[in-house]
């Protein structure tokens, strides 16, 4: 089967998506850095200790499947966990998709207030990511920064399940790890501003933890919102206007403060891109950000455990939302691509956009 | 011997302990019922087990979420601490033993510890084995406690392709033994797909679905 | 051109656009669509499916085939097993027919209807002639055969110790393989049916090439008559393993016009050509080992080699992987076969 040709680049189709203009067609992002690797033969723990053979994995790996590798992140620049001291261990086990934490940094009310700022350079995996931005950049690619919300990356500070309960018992210790998550990665999104050039900089944010399988709406509305105000004021004030955020999973009840959010003079650049799991549905996304590019959301176990039938069905349903969507709209998965997903699977992305995805 | 009205009033107050997270006074209630010769048994079953079931339903509603539920167990326990040791011998028939927890190469255990609560405060012997556990562990656990369920989380679509696996080592060993999954990316088509007997979709399910499961298999199994 | 059109110009000696790219991907086609590694044996339709929906995927020509290594075992009633576990590829030998000198004698001639995977394979047959790619039927070679019929360590034993043991064998499985070939002739048409017959046992890495000349090389050539003799037009030679010592007799083979030879790493690209590139398309070479545990770029280069080598082949070259392509070869490095074709394929 030889697919349409495409009569854009990559990048025409992007800056077309960005200028509020149609595309040729759909673009794809795989959401995929951990597909990429085992896709090119890799394990996930060179995902974290190699930047090149993930750089190499990435472009390999779009091309193969026609995929959007301008604005593909590899994993998390900044780390809530691993930064501020949590005691980590590398995937060890065919099960394990990424690094995890077997003591975090902070246990009890005592460490929060001793807790120190991580150095901006040095801290986790930050001098890998630079690494790989570096190399993004050699490619003429825009470098992308990755981090958890504030909200979410002062959870992994002290784990969830403890944080949950302070939020309740003692919200000034989550308001401080949030205040100090919130400026670590300020502090090492100004070294990347300037390494790279702002303009050079996308940021990527996702909030797994905000969402209200774990947290109420008025909690994140509390707790979440001004923190996510604060960021994008001092981001801006960088000069660091491109954004994505990746609204993960079931966030339905967070989308009308978010949407207050986004709309108001504090609120994100438009158009942002903004992902959304399965949970949500495309039309409500749309009808609550109509000035940012959605993307998404096809629900990632169908990659793995479905039939490629199933997998093409579910591609060609987001398809038919998504194209009707004014602010524009890029086919991907809900979350992270699952790396054992079956390659036929993955592709039928690339095959339902090229059956269902043109702008004639 | 106290009267029925303040039975109820001591149990009743226990009930709302725990619904409202009241740590302090789930404790106080529980000791108060010991010193006024309350019985035991009916305070832990109407007062805390109750209350859990509650919670369930106002998690399951969305009125309730996570740190709600992990204050409601923290003031279950506080009760269930004081009172548990007090509970008669005939009268600890256990509803079931379970195995419970997340499988290799997942440390996500916000679920499966919302589970096992669930269970605990229901009546059921509990063996978590925690996160992160090793395949083998399942069937070895199943076999050495005799329970009649394991129970698998997985919040990871990388971990939860260990679950056919672990499936399929219990069942080698018994295959009278129900497993029960549970965890995001699954569903219950998935979780009929890798040879699964249930499937609970949240913490606040998972007590009757298992309860479900174990009353169909015993009635096939006669 | 289409994937057929370039199929059908190489076939009949007419110039392609560029260099196909031959499927040689049976697990590997279970394991990218996700099927249990099994089905592409035990199960037709979706051996068919999972074949089809790969090469559609990287842009294989050719079509999907059926067959394994280990055939002739369950043909002549032994016993077999399909692959279970993560680190078994194909059908394996579990009882040998032969286990005795007196177990020959209970040798018969399979029903080519019905024993063995034959009723899968001819399922499988249907489907192609269907879909329109290529009929091709899997079987042998010969001395592969008779090394699936009893232990292949006996096999040797006896080609020094008792060869007249050795001779009754391979004469059965010679007269199978026309049986079986006669049956898809019968049925699609002499000259739709390609047979291919892969011979990893005849290797110099088991026997010696003057034990090609005397146990392989007569057989060959009897079977590969008689097939042409029905109309077929191409045998498709899978010349397996370290054979280099064995060309000059492969040479003397009946192959149609052109005949297909596909080789190994172990022989090189201009070497083949030297010996079977007047008669035979070549085909390979790119070492399995590689594919699996090399690095895209690895596999981009060598694919880049054997086309600049093969593209002088004189009646054609595809490009192929030197044997089956390992079920967990990274998708990638699959994906580099074709984009070394796409930059250095095109004549």
């Amino acid at each position: 089967m030889e697919l349409r040709q495409d009569r854009m680049t990559h990048k025409e189709r992007l800056q077309a998506l960005l200028n509020y203009q149609k595309p040729d067609r759909v673009p794809i992002f795989g959401m995929a850095s951990t597909f990429y690797m085992i896709n090119c033969g890799h394990t996930l723990t060179e995902l974290q200790t190699d930047p090149q053979k993930a750089f190499n994995a990435m472009q390999w790996s779009c091309e193969q499947y026609n995929w959007q590798p301008l604005w593909e992140h590899l994993a998390h620049t900044v780390l809530g966990s691993w930064d501020f001291g949590a005691k980590m261990k590398m995937p060890d086990s065919p099960y394990a998709m990424t690094i995890a934490v077997e003591t975090n940094a902070v246990q009890t009310e005592d460490d929060v207030w001793n807790l120190r700022m991580p150095d901006s350079k040095t801290a986790g995996a930050i001098p890998k990511r630079i690494e790989f931005c570096r190399l993004q950049d050699k490619a003429g690619w825009p470098v992308v920064f990755f981090s958890r919300s504030p909200f979410n990356m002062g959870a992994d500070i002290c784990g969830v399940q403890q944080f949950a309960r302070w939020l309740v018992r003692k919200p000034q210790l989550c308001d401080q790890l949030i205040r100090m998550a919130l400026e670590h990665s300020l502090n090492v999104l100004q070294y990347w501003v300037d390494t790279f050039g702002a303009e050079k900089v996308v940021y990527m944010m996702s909030s797994p933890s905000e969402a209200n399988q774990i947290f109420s709406p008025k909690h994140v509305q509390k707790y979440a919102l001004p923190y996510h105000r604060e960021f994008h004021q001092r981001m801006r004030a960088m000069g660091v206007n491109k954004f994505m955020f990746h609204i993960c999973g079931e966030q339905n009840l967070n989308l009308p403060y978010l949407a207050e959010f986004a709309s108001s003079a504090d609120g994100w650049s438009h158009p942002s891109i903004l992902s959304f799991g399965h949970e949500v549905d495309l039309e409500d996304a749309a009808k609550y950000f109509p000035d940012d590019i959605i993307m998404g959301n096809v629900e990632p176990a169908i990659f793995q455990a479905g039939t490629s039938q199933q997998a093409y069905e579910h591609c060609r349903m987001c398809l038919e939302k998504g194209r009707k969507i004014r602010g524009g709209f890029i086919l991907a998965p809900g979350c992270a691509l699952p790396p054992k997903s079956p390659p036929y699977n993955a592709w039928m992305m690339t095959k339902a956009v090229n059956d269902f995805g043109w702008y004639e | 011997m106290p009267s029925e009205e303040r039975t109820q009033e001591l149990i009743k107050g226990l009930y709302d302990a725990v619904v409202d997270m009241d740590e302090e006074a789930a404790a106080d209630l529980s000791r108060t019922i010991l010193r006024e010769g309350i019985d035991v048994y009916q305070a832990v079953v109407n007062g805390l087990t109750a209350a859990m079931e509650k919670v369930g339903e106002l998690y399951t509603s969305q009125e309730y979420f996570v740190p709600e539920l992990l204050l409601c167990s923290d003031a279950l326990y506080a009760g269930l601490d004081i009172l548990r040791p007090h509970i008669k011998a005939d009268e600890t028939e256990t509803k079931g033993q379970i195995v419970i927890g997340v499988v290799e190469g997942d440390i996500h255990d916000i679920g499966k510890n919302l589970v096992k609560i669930m269970f605990d405060a229901a009546g059921w012997t509990v063996h978590d084995l925690g996160k992160d556990v090793k395949l083998e562990r399942f069937a070895e656990e199943q076999q050495r406690t005799k329970a009649d369920i394991v129970a698998l989380s997985a919040l990871m679509t990388t971990s939860m392709v260990a679950i056919p696996k672990v499936i399929q080592m219990v069942k080698a060993q018994d295959p009278n033994i129900a497993v029960i999954v549970g965890g995001a990316p699954l569903t219950r088509e998935i979780a009929r797909s890798y040879g699964a007997d249930g499937y609970a979709d949240n913490a606040g399910e998972a007590v009757a679905e298992t309860t479900n499961m174990l009353n169909q298999l015993k009635k096939s199994a006669s | 051109m289409t994937n057929k059109e370039r199929i059908e110009a190489l076939l009949s000696g007419q110039p392609v656009d560029r260099v196909p790219l031959y499927p040689f991907i049976l697990g590997f086609s279970a394991k990218n669509v996700g099927y249990p590694l099994a089905t592409i044996y035990s199960d037709p339709r979706r051996s068919f499916e999972a074949q089809l929906w790969t090469q559609e995927q990287y842009g294989f020509d050719w079509g999907p085939v059926y067959g394994y290594a280990s055939y002739g075992t369950w043909e002549f009633e032994g016993k077999i097993k399909m692959p279970e576990n993560d680190y078994e590829q194909a059908p394996s030998h579990t009882i040998f027919p032969v286990q005795s000198e007196e177990d020959i004698d209970r040798l018969e001639l399979p029903d080519v209807t019905a024993d063995g995977c034959l009723p899968l394979a001819m399922e499988f047959a249907r489907l192609q002639a269907k879909q329109g790619t290529p009929i091709t039927l899997v079987i042998g070679g010969n001395f592969t055969i008779a090394g699936n019929i009893c232990p292949v360590d006996k096999l040797c034993r006896w080609v020094l110790k008792k060869p007249e043991l050795a001779h009754r064998i391979l004469h059965l499985a010679t007269d199978h393989i026309v049986d079986a070939a006669r049956y898809w002739a019968d049925t699609f048409g002499g000259e739709r049916v390609i047979t291919q017959i892969w011979e990893p046992l005849a290797s110099n890495d088991i026997i010696s090439p003057s034990q090609f000349e005397r146990f392989v090389l007569p057989y060959m050539q009897e079977s590969g008559e008689k097939i042409l003799s029905m109309g077929v037009k191409h045998i498709f030679y899978h010349i397996c393993g370290e054979q280099n010592l064995n060309l000059p007799y492969w040479t003397q083979l009946p192959m149609g016009d052109p005949g297909i030879c596909s080789i190994g790493s172990q022989i090189e690209i201009t070497t083949a050509i030297e010996y079977l590139g007047d008669k035979a398309i070549i085909a390979g070479n790119i070492e399995p080992h590689i594919l699996q545990m090399g690095t895209p770029q690895q596999v981009y280069e060598l694919c880049q080699r054997a086309i600049e080598a093969g593209k002088k082949a004189l009646r054609g070259f595809m490009l192929m992987s030197g044997c089956e392509t390992p079920p967990d070869t990274p998708s990638c490095n699959v994906y580099m076969m074709k984009k070394a074709i796409d930059d250095f394929g095109w004549y």
